[in-house]
């Protein structure tokens, strides 16, 4: 599985992870301790308010797909920002980094994305780099 | 341990370079350039879709926001501070109305709409409005709700709207920053330009603060943009899936 996760006391890295959303405080359901980078593929988007949500199968160590869910930001401001429902696909092979939720469960709130060309954009809210598709 | 630092600056320097990205490819928005607009009566007009600053810590300086610095809590503003967890209730994550400070927080814009007994304030935010009368009636009487009672009226060319009677449910911003029932908010808003706003919101609560403070903001008009529906319900999933926790509010 190509995730990683650990512990982190950086403020900068604090108020990076504060401006992703206004609909709740991050703190409510995510933990900025544990920082996760996830590869897999695009299996479903939710494109809905309060949050988008990205679904990708992400291999485990043992070979063995897992399926993970990532809450991204509003679809207002995303809109706004050139990304759409269409921005990315199933099956495209994508890299998220984000945070893992605190219960534990497969969920992350997503920072960026890594998209299949190479480029990295912001999917959270509040801030302007997406995909012009 | 190192890998897990190396990690977190994967993630930080992913999301500065999306950032960074954007400063390439496109050139900062600029709003269109005239005069302050009027109103048939000669009042400043703030009609218009306006692109407000994101500000989840109203302590915190940030683009567009000045801020008064570290708030100045009472003992019980600095217990009920100190107290607040978000993973125990998140009022706005279960979709309740954020109130008026943190309406004017969130990075969806806004748009004003003006006559001479009333100024609107629609909120994308969950779809929200506030009617403002700047007739120069009292406060009503009313039960305390979410967003208080609000009243305007005119100093010169700036537009005053004091509101009261907060239910005492909602938390200044994201943060969590606390309050009482005993907030009163003075909102002042002039319009320099065609393009600008500039708003003071004064925050006097004297159960939560030694004395008022205030945050200082400058709003962009945005004709390109328009407003769009927000069903906060919609897809709510982490609170369906209880991640997120709707807080325990006394009787």
């Amino acid at each position: 599985m190509k995730t990683t996760h650990g512990c982190i006391g950086a403020l900068l890295v604090f108020t990076a992870v504060a401006s992703l959303s206004a609909h709740h405080s991050f703190a409510a359901e995510f933990d900025v301790n544990k920082p996760v980078t996830l590869t897999g593929a695009v299996t479903k988007i939710e494109w809905g308010n309060p949050h988008i949500w990205v679904y990708v199968n992400v291999k485990d160590d043992h070979g063995a797909l897992q399926p993970w869910q990532c809450e991204g930001g509003a679809p207002n401001t995303l809109t706004r920002s050139g990304w759409s429902k269409d921005s990315l696909k199933a099956d495209e092979q994508i890299t998220i980094y984000g945070y893992l939720a605190k219960d534990g469960s497969k969920t992350c709130n997503l920072r960026t994305v890594t998209l299949p060309g190479g480029k990295t954009v912001f999917a959270g809210s509040s801030a302007p780099d997406a995909p012009k598709k | 341990m190192t890998r897990l630092i190396a990690t977190t600056l994967t993630i930080f320097l992913a999301t500065a370079g999306a950032v960074r990205m954007l400063a390439a490819g496109q050139q900062e928005y600029k709003p269109p350039a005239g005069p302050t607009p009027r109103t048939s009566s000669g009042k400043v007009d703030f009609s218009g879709v306006w692109e407000k600053p994101y500000v989840p810590d109203m302590s915190k300086d940030g683009k567009g926001q000045k801020s008064a610095g570290d708030l100045p809590f009472t003992p019980w503003g600095e217990t009920e501070w100190k107290a607040y967890d978000a993973a125990e209730g998140d009022y706005t994550g279960a979709c309740l109305p954020f109130g008026m400070t943190r309406s004017m927080n969130t990075p969806e814009p806004m748009q004003f709409m003006q006559s001479d007994t009333y100024v609107s304030f629609l909120f994308e935010q969950n779809s929200w409005f506030t009617v403002v009368p700047i007739d120069g009636r009292a406060h009503r009487k009313g039960e305390a709700t979410w967003f208080g009672d609000s009243v305007g009226h005119w100093e010169g060319d700036s537009l005053v709207v004091d509101t009261a009677n907060f239910n005492g449910k909602t938390r200044l911003d994201t943060i969590g920053h606390p309050h009482s029932d005993q907030l009163h908010l003075t909102q002042r808003f002039s319009r320099p330009d065609l393009g600008h706003i500039t708003y003071e919101v004064i925050v006097d609560d004297p159960k939560t603060f030694t004395r008022p403070w205030k945050n200082v903001r400058t709003l962009t008009l945005r004709p390109d943009w328009e407003m769009m529906e927000y069903s906060c319900e919609e897809n709510n999933k982490s609170l369906w899936e209880g991640r997120i926790k709707v807080p325990k509010y006394k009787p």
